[in-house]
This record gives structure tokens, sequence and C-alpha cells, in this order.
């Protein structure tokens, strides 16, 4: 009986995450309804104003639970305390990149042409995202990363990498789908990380970082690909070699 | 009338499969009789239709105020990420396929080059709409690309080595699996607008063109499975070893990718 339903919950855990993976995204059905629902939507956007003074903490949550009309007691609603709060964020600021798009672009339309330049210049508006909170985001990095919180956290990271390179217009199809949006998710990750501890004007070095570690990915990546591609070219030469002559092969 | 022409068409593939391992003579003539001229039969009128539905659907939106269209739930978006990822990775096997046969095989017979350039052709066209679709509809492709990539270039270099029959055998067995896979799609995509329409909703022009991509993919991937049996795939020794074993792997790549 125990091992059953250890299995179970087993399975339970795995299917949690993945049921949430990147699916077939629709342009012309509307899109499915988001992940937080009314009583909570109110709930949190109140309690994030209340964030940069309080921090992603409960009493913000109650405090936005009373700026929204409810009882102190309904925080009771948003089942995962501060860590929901902390997804509100996540979530809302992956979802402001979309609209942004045309803009972020048609400022500077010289700097932007390729997919690694779109790349930087949307991940660095992300991180411009966590500007208001920047002081709280150490907090919340030690709340994301408390086990029970680290696959949904890992869950987010993944679909800010995809949707900024969908935003950038990536159109992987083979295995650098994979190595691009993990390469990213690294970089984005130890950026935010740098972020917390920068008190540069602008956050001027933040940017300098980013743009470091991304030249260090692309030139990683230049290299794998080179090697790949010369021992491609160096087998379909041999095998051609051996046709020449007269292998039947 | 496209559900008809699918269970049609579905009939006709099974009374081929079934007998075919039996009676290899009696089969080659049932085939050419029978099996080609209906499916291009099958695929003109399909295409007719749909382009008739289109425009005058098109035409009533224009003049009334359209019907709603529904929110994809969880399983039918599930199972068009999965459908259009494992559509990318067959075709990615296929072109690697033909790329492998080609050069023992057209070295041997100079004559096949006109066919294996078509079909190529063929597949790599298919591989493009595959590759943009995924890219547009924000769908993962395979995991597995590099194994799939492997295999897929030995099973075409292997089988053309083994000679032209063997090399027919193996695309009438990777066209009869691919057919019937697309079939399948074909099948579930229909009951998911029928569904919707028996609800009062609208199947938006997205889904009118993806069904219309996989009957035209459909019909050319049976093509080239009648441009296999017409070119003695029947006569490959050990026939029935070889695609039993060619099918097996070809359904378990297809259970594969539609999980990974």
């Amino acid at each position: 009986m125990a091992p059953s339903r250890a299995l179970t919950r087993l399975t339970l855990l795995r299917r949690a995450p993945s049921s949430a993976l990147r699916r077939y995204h629709s342009y012309d059905h509307p899109a499915p309804a988001g992940i937080f629902n009314a009583s909570e939507q109110a709930i949190l956007s109140a309690a994030y104003k209340h964030v940069p003074e309080h921090g992603f903490t409960q009493h913000a949550l109650s405090l936005g639970a009373r700026d929204a009309g409810y009882l102190d007691i309904s925080t009771n609603v948003v089942p995962e305390g501060p860590f929901s709060l902390i997804r509100y964020h996540l979530v809302t600021q992956r979802e402001a990149l979309a609209p942004r798009r045309e803009a972020i672009f048609s400022k500077d339309a010289n700097a932007a042409t390729t997919v690694p330049a779109r790349v930087e210049r949307l991940t660095w508006e992300r991180l411009l995202g966590n500007r208001d909170v920047n002081h709280r985001w150490q907090e919340a990095l030690a709340i994301m990363a408390q086990p029970s919180h680290v696959p949904a956290s890992f869950h987010e990271l993944a679909l800010l990498a995809d949707e900024i390179h969908f935003l950038a217009g990536d159109t992987s199809v083979d295995p650098s789908w994979y190595t691009k949006r993990g390469g990213l998710s690294v970089i984005y990750a130890s950026s935010e990380l740098f972020m917390t501890n920068d008190r540069s004007p602008g956050f001027g070095d933040t940017r300098a970082f980013l743009q470091r570690r991304l030249a260090e990915g692309g030139s990683l990546s230049n290299a794998v690909g080179g090697v790949t591609q010369w021992l491609g070219f160096t087998a379909s030469a041999g095998v051609n070699v051996l046709r020449s002559k007269g292998v039947r092969i | 009338m496209p559900p008809s022409c699918e269970k049609n068409l579905m009939r006709i593939m099974r009374q081929m499969r079934r007998p075919h391992t039996r009676l290899p003579l009696h089969n080659n003539f049932l085939l050419s009789a029978a099996f080609a001229p209906s499916s291009r039969r099958i695929s003109s009128t399909a295409r007719r239709s749909d382009a008739t539905t289109g425009t005058s659907e098109a035409a009533q939106s224009k003049s009334s105020n359209p019907k709603p269209r529904k929110p994809l739930t969880k399983e039918q978006r599930d199972f068009l990420s999965s459908a259009l990822r494992v559509n990318q990775t067959g075709e990615l096997a296929a072109t690697l396929i033909y790329t492998a046969q080609t050069p023992p095989l057209v070295n041997a017979h100079p004559h096949l080059r006109p066919l294996m350039a078509h079909m190529y052709d063929q597949e790599a066209g298919h591989l493009k709409t595959f590759n943009s679709l995924i890219t547009k509809h924000r769908v993962r492709p395979t995991a597995l690309y590099p194994l799939w990539s492997l295999m897929a270039t030995g099973l075409g270099w292997s089988t053309a080595l083994m000679g032209r029959e063997a090399a027919m055998a193996c695309t009438e067995a990777v066209e009869t699996e691919i057919g019937e896979h697309y079939n399948n799609q074909i099948r579930s995509l229909l009951e998911m607008f029928e569904q919707w329409e028996a609800e009062g909703y609208e199947v938006g022009p997205e889904f009118r063109d993806l069904i219309s991509t996989l009957r035209r993919i459909r019909d050319e991937e049976l093509e080239h499975l009648d441009h296999a049996v017409e070119h003695d795939a029947k006569e490959a020794r050990p026939y029935w070893l070889l695609t039993s074993i060619i099918r097996a792997g070809c359904r378990g790549a297809i259970w594969t990718s539609e999980r990974v």
C-alpha cells in the first residue's frame, strides 16, 4: 500500500511541472485563463504595491487584502503566501514584455537587428522590470530557493527564457533550441543576482555583466558549431573519397 | 464529406496491409488498380471541398457577425504540440533517409535519380512546413534529435547497400506507418472540429489550414508508397522481416517523439 502511494505521489510530482510545460500556442483561438483567479488577482495586485516598502512578506499580503476590500484573513485564498506574491511579480513582468516588444525595438532599431542582439535587449528590459523591487529581491531569491518552491521557480525561469527567444524571433528547431534557452536561463539568473548588489547609476554594471556573459555564451556556441561543422565536413569528404575510389558505400 | 474520405482511405489502407504479406502478386495488382487512383481522387476532392467551405465561410463571416471561438483545452494543446513535434521529427528522419539512400542507390541504378530527387524534394518541403509550424506555435522540438538523425541516416544507408528492392521496401514500410499516423491525426482534428461545431463555436482558419496541410502531406507520402511498390519493393528478401522491423521501429519512434 505504502509503496504504491509513494509511487503515485512521485508520478504526481513528476507530472506537476510537465503539465505546465510550453504547449501549442494558438493565434486564432483565445488563450486559456491565467494561473491566478479573480480574487487572487485582486489581492496580489494590491499587495504588490506594498512590496517596495514591506518586501515579499505576509504583511504586504494582508495590507493588499485590506486595500482590495477583503478581510485580513482572506490572504488564505493565496495558498502559497509570499511565494505567490513573488510568482505574481515573475508572471506579470514576463507577460509585460510582449506588448512592449515593438516599443523596445523601435527605440534603437539599429542595434537590435540580429537575434542575439534582440535577446540581449529583451533580457535587459526584463532585468529593468526588477528595478522597483531590487532592494527586496535577495529575500525573494531566498524564498524561491526553498525546496518546495524550486520546481515552480525553475519553471518560471524556463518560461521567461522561452518567451525572450520567441519575442526575439529565434527559429531554431534542433538541439540548439535547448542549449539557447538553458544558456539564457543561467545568464539571466546570474545577472539578476549581480543586480541585487549593483549600486551603479542606471544599473550600468549589470548591463555590462549581462553583455559579457552573453558574449561568452556566443563564442562558446560558435566554437562548438565550428567543431561540429568541421567533423561533419571531414566525415562526408572521407566517404566521398572512398566512393571515388570505387568502394561501394 | 471529409470524415468519410478519411474512413475510405483507412479502409483501403487496411485492406492493403492485411493480405500483402501472404499474397504479394495479387496485392501488387490490387494496389496499382485500386489504391493509387483512389488516393489521388480522394486528395483532389478533399482539397476542393476544403477550398469551397473556406470561401463560403469567409463570405459568411464578412456579412454576419462571426461565431465565437473556443479556447483550446489543456488536452487539445497537448495533442497539438505532440502532433506537430512528431511530424517535424518524422519529416526530418524522412529527409535524412532519402539523403543517405540516394548516393549508393543512384550509383547502382542511375535511372532512379529523378525519382529519388523528387521524393527528397517533397520531404524537404514537408520539413520546412513543420519547422515553420513548430516555431510559429511555440512547440518544443524533440529532445532526441541527434538520436533520430543517426538512426534515420543509418537506416537509409544500410537499406540502400542491401539493394534497390530493400531500399524501396524501407520506403514502403516507413510511408505505410506515416500515412496511418497522419490519418490518425486528421481524424482527431476532425473530431475536435465536429465537437466545436456541435457546441456552436467556429473553427479558426489556423486549424483549417493545418488540416489541409496535413491532408496534402499525407497524400504525398502515400504517393511515395505507390512509387516504392511500383519499383519492386515486394521483391525484397526477406520482405516480411525487413518491413516488420522497420515498421516496428517507426511505431516506436512515433510513440517516443510524441512524449520526448
